[in-house]
């Protein structure tokens, strides 16, 4: 008798268990379902779609928007191979076939823009739902708007055609659409920064290192420069200068962030963000654009890290990027005090050269604590650049002697105050005065390329240049006997080829 | 060292034999004589004829005749002969004893374990094949699935590292999946454990039925589709106590041959100066006369291994009573590895009970707990962190030890000699680091069953398995398994804890009736099973002591590598089986499983697995009675539904990570991104299988046959499907695409000798074959590091380019196609495969092409067993015919810029048109600009044959035909494990190796078959006593 007891109790613990539910929900991760209902939700929401942009400047914007011109070139490392994703973009040989490329830079920066768009997207598809404070709520949407807007400015102009995407993906089918004309594109970036730049809080109201009104404002400017839209850029540059938010940093050197202090300073429109430590929110590029190999003692004497590495085969490639050219340290005119701020030079003992110095980027190259692990913030716009902006669309519309004035308060910096100041009021030489203004005041800071094909100059120059990387390659720092790639200089387009690895999951390109 | 590892075991061994010295050496018989007839009357020779429970014995002469001593008139007779049962017959103070004989349906009376209930060898309709604990015993490994080598067909075993206690890879019928998990399932004692089979002590294990098809695999259901592997444990028998202590003890060491053939010091030397000699640059000093290394050469991958000892002890109760029936298993095994530093010790405990509290009621409870502790040197893995691989490629010219005989901290020359790496020392991070896991585990089962009426059982069963899993690593300082670290480095901790609680209870009524030779059998049950993982990782590290490596020791702990996670699983069924047969001779199955998981979406909870099998035993029809010769024939055929539930916990959600944090100013702000997207219809992956079979015996079943054909379907394949990342993700969870596997495999079990000469032999062999028949909708392939799956090829493929020798001179650079930028005379020459005239990689049309498969073309195995007196014999070997292997670790041992030391061929590179050496590696002019093609690019030069055959295992051991006080058998025996690889494979030791994701490929089944220099197989030397008392 007591056996079936037993047996009826096992019965019945069974039968309740059975009907106990199957749903068991992850414990330790949210999911989708529970979020974006809170402002807490849509602000860490808003946070994550910075993300991006630290891996964008770090690793990858300056390879196709500095090391892609006369600017930089790399310091070539015979003992390495596997250096063609960086050297085929500074050489101008990037392998293409059919508006399609391999190259992993161009790859990177492709999902790095669209990881921005797709974050921009659940947000801005969700928020106007959200029960919360209108004034933070619009101050969120406009961060959301200006970062969806850059991602797609960066997008249009290294690809022209992208495909557009405005919602998020919900399934497989969604994923892929086909190319967007860049004229669409442009659209939508004029459409979300405009609505940026009404919403957001200048920069007073901000918190330090979040876009701004006025951050808004330069990038709607450039999009209209970019477009030749003189007036329309013209309003917002104003709008900037006479809002008092900004002003140029007395000394050249200080305009730059260390790599705990002066981030965000008086003269930072708008900043990439980084921390130094172990939390993974550091930057190394300072060690990408150091020539190797280099001792410890050496690299010690430039970073002042405690725990120095001699530093060979670190950083991206293998080899060192992003070395200043003869050609940009040519550029700069006498009595510049520009270019020591940015251009210093080292000697390295363990070179494979005769010459074992080099030049180096010294804008970023502040000393820190820890060995490649910086916490110096990448410039993306700053207000020289909105005065140097302004400058080229009063001379655009024939203003030359008001363009004159923002041109010289750049300059005044550079020289002393009426050192070298601009007097011509020439459209076509003011035109050329600012070109080369732009290539010495924003050296280094991924404007080069866009400046070339902007101005139409980009073939003329980058021919002209690599021809000289071919006849004299000693001095763009190959070891003695070895010579560019014969392919080099073959292939200057304007824009890059769409990566291949999209193309094979994207049947619309 | 050595000696002392000798006299270690001498020390173990010899009280052992002292025992047998005290033994008394003779007795008092008496002489008993016979004859053995058959049931025709006819004397039957070569009948064994031994006393009960003594070893020795004789047997009958061509007329039948026998004579034998006994110790006295009480005694019993057993007379043994293959293909009649044995018959016992006590003496009863005769001197004259005549015995009768009859042929043996034995084997076929043969019960085999099948799911949920067991079944007559003869009356079984699926593809199963099973393995007795006795076939098994004296190899001296510690896991069951190395024992299993070359036993069994269709299921490819290999042994891909030689880690004690790890790497053993089992495919069942080739069963692959592309991102869920293709082990099978093992059942132990009834219970689907979901913890690592390799911690059973193999000593446990009474036999072992391997479920192949679906008709035998479908009551698994959602987690069938691998195959199923069932263990049962030692159970009492009835009426019998023994006691038997199983030990053995030997020495293990890496062959010499088959080690990769690296450069000596001086060769290394003499390739330095003539890279340098060959680029017109000057010889560096250190490098100017290779002959100063002379008897300076440093081994260091040789100075990572030792001749390491093994110990297994096992202690075996049985007893059973009318009422209480006990198991006891009692374990040590103590195996030390043959890279240094290397510890796996297991200590293992079992206890079965069953209890018939009355003829209707029984009880039972089994508790097996264990405890396995294992220190490992970070041997295996890619360039920069696998120990092995890192020591193959260091520079031999960097000593091991300095002047004052201590290990170096590290090695670097200068940077002027092209070291660009600093090069820890090895054979230090073998010794300091710690790599230890502590596992404690224990398994129960408790069933209360119930015979309410004659024929229906009822059975309720409760079973928990706890493990508890404990790492810490521990990197001192003063030693890294990375290269390019130089020391002091900064010392790190990980500890890593982890807790899963499994428990299932199942609810089975069986019924089984049998009228007018019609006999049925009906299970029907429902089941529960929950799984609850807690996982805890600290990572710390920057110690200002090496000697307290805690975590309130450390100065930073490293948030990344921080965390706790919780995993949980559940999974209800319901389970019916349906057998029938007509006298034994028209045999039906039918099963059926419903399986509702939590893994599965909400849209898609519940899975069905329905099986289907027929049998047919043509050899007891009326008119196969005229074929004499074939003692047994069955037909069988099956076709079933089965799932693959490995899809991950929670693939289902779209699950938002709240990690992605910004920063603003120094702040550090939280931000959360959807990281996946949702599939609310994901399900398990369906295999469709039908299985065809044929059993055959012949000659009284002296030779035994079995033949199955199966074929496969695989669909809805759990795929995480590669999409655009314009998306924002870069894969969407799916169940996609079609994979055919289709086979054949033959087993073989003859009786080639029987008397007092006995040989048999067991063989087989296996064909496994898989096509891809589709993947994603606009998917037609997916692409790994070194393969590619592609829709209409076999799965994982090896993919890369052909190449085609190196350009011997200018015109022959000229006439064919180059790598624009990058190809010059001397440097490698691949193929234009899409014949554009440029050789390009990378994209869906360059010149890539399929250049070598991971997979078989088949697999086989033979087992002999040879019996002599009191000597027996049996040696198992297992092969592989047709597959290939990837040399990974040839893009850092051929390395030409020589940044590494290198493989002696590299002396046969191409170094002038004069001088072009034997075309296979080129030219070290130019540097990583052209030596970096036939490195980095995937080339068919990469590609090895791995086929190999493999004498696993050599065992000769000798009965000792004591009877005394003590003992009532002893048998000794020594044995040889790994003892010999034939192979054309020239990549290294191991042709069963594969790396499967721990180095540099994409991971899992995609990316099968890379070698990667992982821990070599040793070769074991062992000395064993079986005692029984």
């Amino acid at each position: 008798m007591k056996v079936q007891i037993i047996i009826a109790f096992v019965v019945v613990f069974a039968i309740t268990s059975c009907s106990k539910s199957l749903d068991v929900p992850p414990e330790t991760t949210l999911s989708s379902a529970t979020f974006f209902k809170t402002e807490s939700d849509f602000k860490q929401a808003v946070n994550a779609a910075y993300v991006p942009l630290r891996s964008i400047v770090n690793d990858r914007a300056w390879v196709l928007g500095e090391m892609h011109s006369d600017n930089t070139y790399y310091y070539r490392n015979i003992l390495f191979g596997n250096t063609e994703n960086y050297e085929n973009v500074a050489d101008f040989s990037i392998p293409t076939a059919n508006g399609i490329t391999t190259n992993s830079n161009v790859l990177n920066q492709y999902r790095l823009d669209y990881q921005i768009i797709a974050r921009t997207n659940q947000i801005l598809a969700q928020i106007d739902n959200g029960d919360f404070d209108a004034v933070s709520k619009a101050d969120l949407k406009g961060q959301a708007l200006f970062l969806r807007a850059y991602a797609y400015f960066e997008l249009v102009r290294y690809f022209g055609k992208v495909p557009l995407h405005l919602t998020p993906v919900t399934n497989r089918s969604e994923a892929a659409l086909p190319l967007s004309s860049s004229d669409s594109i442009y659209a939508q970036i004029i459409k979300d920064a405009t609505e940026a730049s009404q919403s957001l809080l200048p920069k007073s109201a901000q918190e330090a290192g979040r876009a701004t009104s006025g951050a808004a404002k330069t990038l709607l400017a450039n999009v209209y420069i970019e477009q030749k839209k003189w007036a329309e850029a013209e309003t917002l540059l104003r709008d900037i200068v006479n809002s008092n938010e900004y002003s140029l940093m007395p000394d050249y050197n200080d305009v730059f962030s260390t790599s705990t202090t002066n981030k965000n300073n008086a003269e930072s429109v708008f900043e990439v963000q980084f921390m130094e430590g172990s939390g993974g929110y550091s930057g190394n590029f300072l060690y990408n654009f150091l020539p190797q190999p280099m001792t410890a003692t050496e690299l010690q004497a430039i970073t002042g890290v405690s725990n120095p590495q001699a530093l060979s085969g670190a950083g991206a490639s293998g080899e060192g990027n992003n070395a200043p050219t003869p050609d940009i340290i040519a550029a700069y005119e006498p009595e510049d005090k520009r270019k020591e701020a940015s251009i210093a030079y080292v000697t390295l003992s363990g070179s494979l050269r005769e010459n074992k110095v080099y030049p180096y980027i010294k804008k970023y190259a502040k000393i820190h604590a820890l060995y490649n692990n910086t916490g110096i913030n990448w410039p993306v716009y700053r207000y020289a650049e909105v005065l140097l902006f302004l400058g080229e669309v009063l001379n655009e519309q024939g203003k030359g002697s008001e363009a004159v004035t923002y041109v010289n308060q750049v300059r005044d910096r550079a020289f002393g105050t009426g050192v070298s100041s601009i007097t011509t009021t020439s459209q076509p030489e003011l035109r050329d005065i600012i070109f080369r203004e732009r290539r010495v005041e924003l050296a280094f800071e991924n404007k080069r390329w866009f400046d070339l094909v902007r101005s139409g100059k980009a073939v003329e120059v980058i021919t002209a240049y690599g021809n000289r990387v071919k006849s004299h390659p000693e001095d763009y720092y190959y070891p003695a006997g070895t010579v560019p790639p014969n392919n080099a200089f073959t292939n200057i387009d304007l824009v890059y080829g769409l990566p291949a690895d999209e193309a094979a999951l994207n049947p619309n390109f | 060292m050595k000696e002392r590892i000798l006299k270690k075991m001498q020390c173990i061994l010899i009280p052992l034999y002292l025992l047998f010295i005290t033994l008394p050496a003779s007795a008092q018989f008496n002489k008993v004589k016979g004859k053995v007839t058959d049931e025709n009357g006819k004397g039957v020779p070569g009948v064994s004829i031994q006393v009960r429970g003594s070893q020795g014995g004789t047997s009958t002469d061509a007329a039948g005749n026998f004579s034998l001593n006994v110790p006295n008139g009480n005694e019993t007779l057993v007379a043994s002969f293959i293909g009649y049962s044995t018959k016992e017959i006590s003496v009863n103070n005769r001197t004259t004893v005549n015995i009768t004989i009859t042929p043996d349906t034995k084997a076929l009376g043969e019960v085999v374990v099948v799911g949920y209930g067991s079944q007559l060898k003869k009356e079984v309709t699926g593809a199963v094949q099973t393995v007795n604990a006795k076939e098994l015993k004296d190899l001296p490994v510690s896991q069951v699935t190395q024992k299993l080598q070359g036993r069994l067909a269709g299921v490819q075993i290999n042994q891909t590292t030689g880690k004690p206690g790890q790497g053993m890879s089992v495919r069942i019928r080739g069963q692959l999946s592309v991102s869920a998990g293709s082990d099978p399932l093992y059942v132990i004692d009834g219970f689907p454990i979901t913890g690592n089979i390799s911690s059973l002590n193999p000593d446990e294990i009474q036999d072992i039925s391997i479920l192949k098809d679906a008709a035998s695999t479908s009551l698994y259901g959602s987690r069938a589709a691998n195959g199923v592997v069932l263990i049962t444990t030692k159970k009492g028998r009835k009426g019998q106590t023994n006691v038997s202590l199983n030990t053995f003890a030997g020495l293990q060491q890496v062959p010499q041959r088959g080690r990769i053939q690296m450069m000596d010091a001086v060769e290394f030397a003499q390739f330095k100066k003539e890279y340098y000699e060959d680029a017109g640059q000057p010889v560096p000093a250190e490098f100017q006369n290779p002959s100063q290394y002379e008897g300076k050469n440093n081994d260091w991958f040789g100075a990572l291994l030792r001749t390491a000892p093994l110990q297994s002890y096992n202690l075996t109760l049985t007893s059973s009573t009318d009422k209480v029936s006990t198991a006891l298993v009692a374990g040590v095994y103590n195996q030390e590895g043959v890279v240094i530093n290397n510890t796996y010790k297991r200590y293992s405990l079992r206890m079965n009970t069953d209890y018939a509290i009355s003829d209707k009621v029984k009880i039972g409870f089994n508790l097996a707990p264990s405890y396995v502790f294992d220190n490992t040197p970070r041997t295996d893995g890619d360039r920069g962190t696998g120990i092995l691989f890192n020591a193959l490629h260091t520079w031999p010219v960097m000593p091991i030890y300095d002047e004052n005989g201590q290990l170096t901290e590290f090695n670097r020359f200068p940077e002027s000699t092209g070291n660009i790496f600093d090069y820890p020392n090895w054979v230090r991070a073998a010794y300091e680091l710690v790599n230890e896991t502590k596992t404690t585990n224990l398994i129960s089962n408790t069933y209360l069953q119930y015979q309410p009426v004659k024929g229906l059982t009822l059975k309720s069963t409760f079973n928990i398995e706890y493990l508890n899993s404990k790492f810490f690593f521990f990197n001192p300082s003063t030693a890294t398994n990375n290269i390019n670290v130089p020391i002091p480095t900064t010392a790190a901790t990980i500890r890593q804890n982890t807790e899963n609680v499994t428990w299932l209870n199942e609810n089975l009524a069986t019924y089984s009736k049998s009228f007018n030779d019609h006999n049925f059998e009906l299970l029907a049950g429902f089941t529960n099973q929950r799984f609850h993982q807690d996982f805890t990782r600290i990572q710390a590290d920057t110690y200002t002591d090496d000697r307290l490596p805690t975590i309130q020791g450390a100065l930073n702990i490293n948030r990344g590598g921080t965390n706790n996670d919780v995993n949980e699983w559940s999974l209800t069924s319901l389970l019916s089986r349906l057998t029938y047969n007509y006298k034994g001779k028209y045999l039906f199955t039918a099963a059926f499983r419903s399986d509702g998981s939590s893994r599965f979406g909400s849209a898609n909870r519940w899975g069905t697995f329905p099986s289907a099998s027929v049998g047919w035993v043509m050899s007891d029809e009326d008119f196969f009675q005229k074929y004499r010769k074939i003692s047994f024939a069955k037909l069988r055929a099956s076709y079933g539904v089965i799932g693959n539930n490995n899809i991950g916990n929670y693939t289902q959600y779209a699950l938002v990570n709240n990690t992605v944090n910004a920063v603003f100013g120094n702040t550090v702000a939280t931000g959360a991104a959807v990281t996946s997207l949702a599939n609310s219809n994901l399900g398990w992956e369906t295999t469709k299988q039908f299985d065809a079979g044929l059993d055959l015996g012949l000659f009284n079943d002296r030779i035994q046959f079995t033949y199955d054909f199966y074929v496969k379907n695989t669909t809805n394949l759990l795929y995480n499907v590669q999409i655009a990342q314009e998306s924002g993700f870069g894969n969407f969870n799916d169940n996609i695409g079609e994979i055919k596997f289709w086979g054949h495999e033959f087993a073989v079990n003859t009786r080639n000798t029987t008397g007092k000469f006995k040989w048999t032999t067991n063989a087989n062999i296996s064909f496994n074959r898989n096509r891809v028949l589709a993947l994603a909708d606009g998917i037609d392939r997916v692409y790994g590091t070194f393969h590619i799956t592609k829709v209409g090829q076999p799965f994982g493929q090896f993919y890369g380019m052909v190449a085609e020798g190196v350009y011997m001179n200018q015109s022959d650079l000229d006439k064919n196609p180059q790598i624009p930028g990058r190809s010059t005379i001397g440097s490698i020459k691949l193929k234009d495969v899409n014949g554009d005239g440029i050789i390009t990689n990378g994209g869906d049309n360059d010149d890539r092409a399929i250049i070598g498969s991971p997979f078989p073309k088949f697999t086989y195995g033979i087992v002999n067993t040879l019996q002599y007196g009191n000597f027996d014999l049996s040696v198992v070997g297992s092969g592989s015919y047709g597959n290939q292997l990837l040399v990974r670790h040839l893009y850092s041992t051929a390395n030409l810029d020589g940044v590494f030391n290198l493989v002696k061929e590299v002396k046969y590179r191409f170094r002038s048109e004069a001088n072009p050496g034997k075309g296979f590696y080129g030219t070290t002019v130019g540097g990583g600009n052209v030596t970096g093609i036939e490195r980095d690019w995937m080339n068919s030069r990469f590609i090895a044959d791995a086929s190999f055959f493999t004498i696993k295992n050599i065992t000769l051991g000798y009965n000792l035909g004591i009877k005394n006080k003590v003992f009532s058998s002893a048998r000794l025996y020594g044995s040889i494990q790994q003892v010999y690889v034939f192979t054309n494979y020239w990549g290294g030791p191991n042709p069963e190796t594969s790396a499967q994701g721990d180095g540099n490929g994409d991971g899992g089944n995609l990316s099968q078959g890379i070698d990667l220099s992982n821990y070599p197989v040793p070769r074991t030397y062992t000395l064993g006593i079986n005692l029984n008392f």
